[in-house]
């Protein structure tokens, strides 16, 4: 218990000396790593299943090779492909934009040290010193949360490929 | 011809005087011997003359030579008097420094007391007119003026106002007090107002913040209140009754309330931007609308494909899969190659309807961050202006140009990070919807024509 509390003063404090912008870094990796743990559920337990219906659905068929049985085949496996990529832009879109959410508050913490420098001048390099730490821990924080996306998002966009290949192959033409 | 004039009137001069000698001449004497007897007379009677002149002089002459004596001899006593004196004076600096010192001597220790409490005075005088109390008691820097402007040594009644003052301050300084004052608003009229202050820390009156200003001996309010999460605190305590209310207060009585009215707030710091700034703005707001026009339309579309999907007996003309399969009703007779063909030239016609808009919110994302770009570099380029004109002595004169870069930056960045995600969005659900018309359509005309079957 006394840890947590630790903890949790350790990141208020974190929080403090970031500035508000790290509360958006926050809401996007958030969203980015919800939006992961769903594909990943999605793979591991959903698709399966799916995958085993359209596969007993299709050896069903008595009628494979006609032009109509392809186009049924191809509806069948783009369906499921959409159900696979559903989302996956979304998550690449948050693993692009934490580090532009960074670069966000660089920006507002060196508009606080001008600020700063404006009302107080340049005599005190320690009032300065809140902006600039202001400036770098949400580039920091940005490019940790891009980092901790970047690779979780590519294995995930290998895996839908691999996938729906899977599908593909598993669907002959008798 | 002013010298002519001059020789003129002295020759008539002259004439003049010899005529009228002559003319006497003429009157006394009728011969040359009588004339010859006239001035042998005359010149006896002026030698009798001069000689009793003479006369007159020597004696003249004796008295003067006295009355020399008698200033002589009055310069001698004068100077032998001033002698006397300096050396006098002399004598009385010598003894006038003789009992000053005797003084010092006297008043001994005393002496450093009088200086210790004329410090004291003019120290609290310092700390009591600036401090808040002295908006509800004034004048209280009154008497110790006095202590401190003394040249003697103060008397007992003096050092206990002292003590008094200091006193005051200190039992004032905890507590939380009402009262009535006159208050100098913002446009200069006064109000009399209730007024509570907070220790020695904030005057407050009516939900705002107030500032006693210590040279006019006004209370004033602020020049701008602080945010109003802070203000919300103020109005709260005042109306509280009983028990405690939470109040923010400004340790550094009312400096740091008076450096946080220069700060701009977010209004002003936006218009900072300038007019790449109100671009920027309008970049975002064009990619908004756009994205909910396309959410709309996207999602009436999406919501007819699926009820189409359920009815594909039934095309109807209000939807593009509708229309895709009233393609393969008409030409249900066609061969397959020749119904195919058919099929894709209608989804290539959907298609470009579907995709339309969700690009332009692409653009308006990756020009944001540009213009912010641009605004950063007018903004740099308005700095080394003023660096060239009036040098890098003061960073004030830099920084509104600076400003403008960063906000503008800032900006870009604000209006692109929505515009990307909102178009992710809006993408994913264009795409999946021509995913349905590209790649499903020709397998839902074949499940509908199996079924037939």
């Amino acid at each position: 218990m006394v840890y947590l509390v630790e903890l949790w003063e350790s990141i208020r404090d974190f929080l403090g000396t970031g500035g508000d912008v790290l509360y958006v870094v926050m809401g996007a990796l958030f969203l980015m790593w919800v939006l992961m743990i769903e594909r990943y559920w999605f793979l591991t337990g959903v698709f399966p299943k799916l995958k085993k219906q359209i596969i007993s659905d299709w050896d069903a068929r008595k009628d494979t090779t006609s032009w109509y049985a392809h186009k049924i085949r191809d509806a069948w496996i783009s369906e499921a492909d959409e159900k696979l990529n559903a989302r996956i832009l979304l998550i690449k879109t948050c693993v692009a934009i934490c580090p532009l959410i960074g670069l966000l508050g660089t920006v507002t913490g060196m508009i606080a040290v001008f600020e700063i420098m404006a009302v107080q001048g340049t005599g005190n390099p320690r009032l300065m010193a809140s902006g600039i730490s202001m400036a770098t821990i949400p580039t920091m924080a940005g490019m940790v949360a891009a980092l901790s996306g970047m690779f979780f998002a590519s294995r995930l966009e290998a895996r839908v490929r691999r996938a729906k290949e899977r599908l593909i192959d598993s669907l002959p033409h008798h | 011809m002013n010298k002519l004039v001059k020789s003129l009137l002295v020759a008539a001069a002259f004439s003049l005087s010899a005529g009228a000698s002559s003319a006497y001449a003429q009157d006394e004497a009728k011969s040359l011997d009588q004339l010859l007897e006239l001035v042998k007379e005359n010149r006896a009677a002026s030698q009798r003359i001069n000689a009793q002149r003479e006369a007159e002089f020597t004696s003249e002459r004796a008295d003067k030579q006295a009355l020399l004596n008698d200033a002589k001899r009055q310069l001698a006593n004068e100077k032998a008097r001033g002698e006397r004196l300096q050396a006098e004076f002399a004598e009385n600096e010598i003894a006038l420094a003789n009992k000053e010192q005797e003084l010092q001597n006297a008043l001994g220790t005393l002496g450093e007391i009088v200086g210790v409490a004329r410090g004291a005075a003019s120290e609290t005088i310092g700390r009591i007119a600036t401090s808040i109390v002295s908006a509800q008691y004034p004048g209280r820097e009154d008497v110790l003026e006095t202590i401190a402007e003394a040249k003697e040594v103060p008397t007992i009644a003096e050092l206990e106002e002292l003590w008094l003052a200091w006193l005051t301050e200190m039992k004032e300084s905890g507590k939380v007090v009402t009262f009535n004052s006159d208050v100098t608003l913002l446009d200069g009229s006064t109000e009399n107002r209730d007024v509570t202050r907070i220790g020695v820390f904030n005057l407050i009156s009516q939900g705002e913040y107030f500032n006693y200003n210590d040279a006019a001996e006004e209370i004033q309010p602020l020049g701008r209140q602080p945010e109003d999460y802070v203000l919300a605190t103020v109005e709260a305590f005042e109306e509280t009754e009983t028990g405690y209310e939470g109040l923010y207060i400004d340790p550094a009585r009312g400096q740091i309330l008076n450096l946080a009215t220069q700060k701009a707030t977010l209004e002003e710091r936006y218009h900072q931007g300038g007019t790449v700034g109100y671009v920027i703005t309008v970049a975002l707001i064009v990619g908004f609308l756009i994205a909910i026009y396309k959410f709309i339309t996207l999602g009436i579309e999406g919501a007819k494909m699926r009820a189409q999907l359920k009815n594909t007996a039934n095309p109807s003309d209000k939807n593009a899969l509708g229309r895709i399969l009233k393609v393969y009703q008409e030409n249900k007779t066609a061969d397959t190659e020749n119904l195919e063909l058919k099929l894709d030239e209608a989804i290539l016609r959907e298609t470009p309807r579907i995709d339309s808009g969700v690009n332009i919110i692409k653009i308006l994302a990756a020009i944001a961050p540009l213009l912010g770009l641009l605004g950063t570099v007018v903004g740099m380029i308005g700095t080394f202006q003023s660096i060239t004109l009036f040098g890098t002595g003061d960073p004030k004169i830099m920084a509104g140009d600076i400003s403008m870069a960063l906000v503008t930056t800032a900006l870009g960045l604000i209006a692109a990070l929505p515009l990307i995600l909102v178009h992710a969005i809006v993408a994913s659900r264009a795409k999946s919807i021509v995913h349905v018309l590209d790649e499903q359509a020709a397998g839902i005309v074949a499940a509908h024509a199996e079924k037939k079957e």
